[in-house]
């Protein structure tokens, strides 16, 4: 280590949980099992849409090993769930409306037996007309999912005057863009052991991402207070915005059938029923019309989005938020109309998924931005620096931006790390071969944290140990993304001591206070900011301690490199745990309890005015491509990936983000694309739903930009959305600088590049699909049809 | 709760009489990696009886006999790659072979799997029926040699009946002078089911000349089939950009003729025939033929 370093703050330490993952001592939570546990598995729906006549769980009941069988009219309390709008039923009573849908519950001795049990359950449907198309599902008429009808969010941003802006436009660009239902892919599928617990209620412990929503919704379910249910976070593999409702669920059937047999039950999801449950990243349909300059101003910015909310509104009103206020990405306009609207379908409910919103938006923004450098005569990089926001600008929604807004910064990086300029012009000329290279390059901004969602709040607690070892806790989780070592590494700055006298527990709802959803990137930015605020409590007792034991004013001492030091001198006085081992022989107070308030956010829902977000990141991607004009298939042999983050906490960390962004969006940009027909999904794993190998993704370069923020601890704001959500347009507009050939619809794959549009089938298809001579395999033939 | 009888078996005669005992009924288990992916699916049909012959150590051989390579169907896609009698004398085939699956994958798919399950995007089937291989039944009865080429009904479905288990695949090594490629197109560059792919065997005469072809497409027809329209383009021909050209247009006319015009024409139609020509072409530049 650097004798000279003052902080750790910055390094790139390594992960706290790495040993754990590499040795095979971390938990995740299909590791636990408890004596005499049960396994509860769900009967899920036949239909995408219909009405329930009757269930019948007699047969399956007597089966020799079944403990419990429940449908919903067994449950004591309230059936339905929901963070935004209460309308997602834990077992669906009178209806079903996505084939995820679960109708009855089984607890059995064996997961075998409870599956055979599964299959004497009988139900009674009547089917319903099955609404799949989001468009469709708007008009008059259209079969209702929910009584409330199908429109269920209508977001909107009104600034100028629309009208005056084409007036006044030399052009008008219009481009009607799609994006695709996207499986989040985590690698550990859902799990929950549910316990009864000693003195009454539950305890869970599960791969859960939002454990105090879960919680709330299962004391809920079984009439029992908070405090009677517990939920402990186990090591999470991976979540990406995917264990939220879909865990909650889990949660309140696993306490079910807990309580109805007295029993520890354990639910573990095959990844066949993960992709056919949980919830996707939704699909949108977007209309763009931009008016503009021959110059490249833009004049005014027309935009209508409508997102296929699935079945349920889950985080639908939320991430069409997010849509609605960054729509128009970080460029100015004057005069701004844009509609986002929310429906409901028979389709997988759609919820959080990394990016929350932006990923749609930004495909067709940074899409337009290309169409709009070629009607106006410039290349992509001066398009961009001409309209993007700098310091002072005004947003859409009328905000003013006053932190250092690095979009010039990133883009320049990016485009000087590829060297875009000359490779676009010189690959723009090349019109021979078959294999064309191409370069392409995207920015945005985003808004940190929840922003006018909510509150936005968290706790984290740090407790002392006498011999200066130190444990940190917080409602903020750790998923796999690093958010408990950057609370971690956050409060090894604030003691000066280094990373390895730090545990970071994962969160328990009876022991840590709830700090809302670790979501929107907030985890660093809010959660560290609890931890920071936490560790400078204990800090500021172990100095006066330290003070004490020196006689020096604790205004001249500081703590660095794992000890007391005098300011002045840097000569060291006492190590940190001789310190903290004093502290506790004087009966001084070892634990730190820290909260962290974000900075006010305002919101008009009817004009769509305010300031949306307490501050913004700034990043932008550049891609290098070759396409193979004969069968489409694109291949990505550079990638640069630039973001500011205020301050990196833990560089490797950052990186990470970075390049599993990077990797993440080229998937959504190239390859992966879950398809409904007719709400039935035509993929089950991931033999047929593709995601990037190591193969597909090249060796990404990254920038780290670092413009201190005085929003967040120690000056650092958010990467792990940001990483996401430019990756898959850069992609496509490095296809069209190869090509000549715009791609208006994701996954940018073989057919769409080789045609310009996609393959579609009429009819059913997908591997559950019996083969005739007539119907060969298109998209699947490596598994035998099944025979039924 | 036992889904299924497991049978393993040591040798050939005790796994071809479990098959007879079972009158043809139970599924043959080698490497397993369609068989358990198959099994995995909502609504399956498990089978009664699973013989598993992955203990038949004499199904796993790699050998020359004379002209002749013979293959156990237990030789696993790994080993076809690693092979040196095959990368001598069939590397067309060991570069199929490297495109399967994954690491994991080709160490435990074998390439009797590959045949027997039938699936129109097996990536050694092409490559095998250009070489001209023959695959030899066992079954309580005796034994029968057939021409792979008219080895497969439909997709999923073989000549085989389900007494008679595969128990070797027979090819002649590519002669100095042959050329050979496999070229196949996918999704993903690892880890991918073709979407499309071709294997083609060209001989050419010290004049340069062309005197024998055999193109396979994979992925495209039903049923694979040499194109012998295609083929007999090519021979007595000089090799040249414009005749494969041709020949890949020809491929692919025949294929659509096959099928029919279906929903996915319109991309396979020039696909298939640029994919063929590149094949082609390959054969002449870094091909996977015989090495001269």
């Amino acid at each position: 280590m650097d004798p000279d370093k003052q902080t750790i703050i910055g390094s790139p330490e390594r992960r706290v949980d790495a040993w754990g993952k590499v040795t095979g001592t971390a938990k995740f939570a299909a590791d636990y099992s408890l004596p005499h546990q049960l396994y509860g598995k769900v009967l899920r729906s036949k239909h995408p849409h219909a009405r329930i006549v009757s269930i019948n769980t007699g047969n399956a009941a007597k089966l020799r090993g079944v403990e419990a069988v429940l449908t919903a009219g067994d449950i004591p309390g309230s059936r339905k769930f929901g963070v935004v709008v209460k309308n997602q039923e834990i077992l669906a009573g009178e209806k079903v409306r996505y084939l995820g849908d679960g109708v009855a519950l089984v607890a059995a001795r064996s997961a075998e037996i409870a599956e055979e049990a599964l299959r004497l359950i009988d139900v009674v449907y009547e089917a319903l007309p099955v609404v799949s198309d989001p468009e469709a599902a708007m008009w008059e008429g259209a079969p209702r999912i929910h009584p409330e009808g199908n429109v269920f969010v209508h977001h909107k941003v009104r600034k100028g005057d629309i009208e005056k802006g084409f007036a006044e436009s030399d052009f008008v660009i219009q481009r009607r863009f799609r994006t695709q239902f996207i499986e989040h892919c985590a690698i550990e599928t859902e799990a929950v052991l549910a316990e009864p617990a000693e003195h009454g209620g539950v305890k869970i412990v599960g791969s859960i991402q939002n454990l105090f929503s879960s919680r709330r919704s299962v004391a809920a379910a079984l009439n029992l207070d908070l405090n009677q249910v517990q939920l402990i976070q186990a090591t999470l593999g991976g979540s990406f915005g995917g264990k939220d409702e879909v865990m909650t669920s889990m949660c309140c059937r696993a306490a079910l059938l807990a309580r109805a047999t007295g029993r520890p039950v354990k639910m573990v999801n095959t990844r066949e029923e993960s992709m056919l449950e949980s919830y996707k990243r939704h699909p949108y349909a977007m209309y763009y019309r931009w008016g503009a300059k021959n110059d490249g101003t833009i004049t005014a910015m027309e935009i209508r989005c409508i997102a296929d909310g699935g079945a349920y509104a889950s985080m639908s009103p939320f991430v069409t938020w997010r849509s609605v206020v960054q729509a128009t990405g970080p460029y100015a306009c004057e005069n701004v109309r844009t509609d986002v609207y929310a429906v409901y379908t028979n389709n997988n409910y759609t919820g959080a998924m990394r990016g929350f919103g932006s990923p749609q938006v930004n495909f067709a923004i940074e899409s337009m931005m290309d169409e709009l450098a070629e009607r106006a005569g410039m290349n992509p990089l001066e398009i961009r620096i001409r309209n993007c926001f700098r310091r002072g600008s005004v947003t859409a929604t009328g905000q003013k931006l006053d932190h250092v807004v690095s979009l010039q910064e990133v883009l320049e990086k990016a485009a000087g790390e590829i060297g875009f300029e000359e490779k676009w012009k010189r690959y723009r000329a090349a019109t021979e071969g078959t294999h064309r290279r191409g370069v392409g390059l995207a920015c945005s901004y985003r808004g940190v944290s929840l922003g006018a969602e909510g509150a936005d709040a968290a706790e984290a607690a740090v407790s002392v140990q006498t011999d200066g070892s130190v444990i940190v806790s917080s409602g903020i989780t750790d998923m796999g993304q690093g958010a408990g070592t950057q609370m971690s590494q956050i409060v090894a700055g604030v003691f000066g001591i280094p990373l390895g006298r730090v545990r970071f527990l994962n969160t328990d709802t009876s022991r840590v206070a709830d700090s809302g959803p670790t979501v929107a990137s907030r985890g660093t930015i809010t959660g560290g900011a609890a931890a920071k605020n936490a560790a400078e409590v204990v800090r500021a007792t172990l100095l006066g301690v330290a003070g004490e034991m020196s006689g020096i004013s604790p205004r001249d001492l500081e703590m660095a490199e794992g000890y007391v030091v005098r300011t002045a001198d840097r000569s060291r006085l006492a190590s940190f745990a001789e310190v903290a081992a004093e502290c506790f022989e004087k009966g001084r107070p070892m634990h730190g309890i820290g909260w962290h308030r974000s900075p006010k956010t305002t919101w008009d829902e009817a004009t769509g005015q305010g300031d949306a977000y307490f501050t913004f990141v700034y990043g932008a991607n550049a891609a290098e491509v070759v396409v193979d004009t004969e069968t489409g298939k694109v291949d990505v042999e550079d990638f640069v990936s630039v973001h500011d983050v205020g301050r990196a906490i833990n560089r490797d960390a950052v990186r990470g983000q970075m390049i599993g962004g990077v990797a993440m969006g080229l998937g959504y940009g190239l390859l992966e694309e879950f398809v409904l027909e007719e709400g039935i999904p035509a993929q089950h794993n991931f033999d047929e739903y593709l995601i990037p190998t190591s193969m597909d993704v090249p060796p990404v370069k990254t920038v780290i930009v670092e413009n201190e923020d005085p929003a967040g601890p120690f000056g650092a704001k958010s990467v792990g959305e940001p990483a996401n959500e430019i990756a898959a347009p850069a992609i496509v507009n490095a296809i069209f600088n190869a090509t000549g050939k715009r791609i208006t619809e994701l996954p940018a794959d073989l057919e769409r590049v080789r045609l310009g549009h996609a393959l579609r089938r009429p009819g059913p298809r997908g591997s559950a699909l019996k083969e005739t001579e007539q119907s060969l395999p298109d998209l699947s033939c490596k598994i035998r049809p099944a025979e039924r | 709760m036992k889904p299924f009888t497991y049978i393993a078996p040591g040798s050939v005669k005790e796994a071809v009489a479990a098959l007879h005992e079972n009158g043809g009924t139970a599924r043959v288990l080698a490497g397993g990696t369609d068989l358990l992916l198959e099994w995995r699916r909502p609504g399956v049909r498990m089978p009664a009886v699973v013989v598993d012959i992955s203990r038949i150590e004499s199904l796993r051989r790699i050998s020359l006999e004379g002209p002749d390579i013979l293959l156990g169907p237990l030789a696993t896609h790994g080993e076809l790659m690693r092979s040196g009698v095959i990368r001598s004398g069939a590397a067309i085939l060991a570069s199929a072979a490297s495109t399967i699956g994954s690491p994991q994958i080709r160490n435990r798919g074998t390439i009797g799997g590959n045949i027997m399950n039938g699936a129109p995007c097996a990536d050694t089937v092409p490559p095998l029926i250009a070489l001209g291989a023959t695959v030899t039944l066992s079954s309580a009865d005796g034994t029968r040699e057939c021409h792979l080429s008219g080895f497969f009904n439909k997709p999923y479905a073989t000549i085989a009946t389900g007494e008679e288990l595969l128990t070797q695949v027979r090819f002649p090594a590519l002669l100095p002078g042959t050329k050979a490629s496999f070229v196949k197109l996918a999704r993903r560059n690892a880890l991918s089911i073709s979407r499309l792919s071709v294997a083609a065997v060209v001989s050419v005469d010290d004049s340069g000349l062309i005197t024998d072809a055999r193109i396979v497409p994979g992925a495209a027809h039903s049923v694979w089939k040499r194109t012998m329209e295609a083929e007999n383009l090519l021979i007595g021909k000089a090799p040249s950009a414009t005749l494969f050209a041709e020949a890949g247009r020809v491929v692919s006319a025949v294929v659509i003729k096959e099928t029919g015009r279906r929903w996915s024409t319109e991309y396979k139609e020039p696909v298939i025939a640029a994919l063929v020509r590149r094949t082609l072409e390959k054969c002449f530049t870094d091909n996977d033929g015989h090495p001269s």
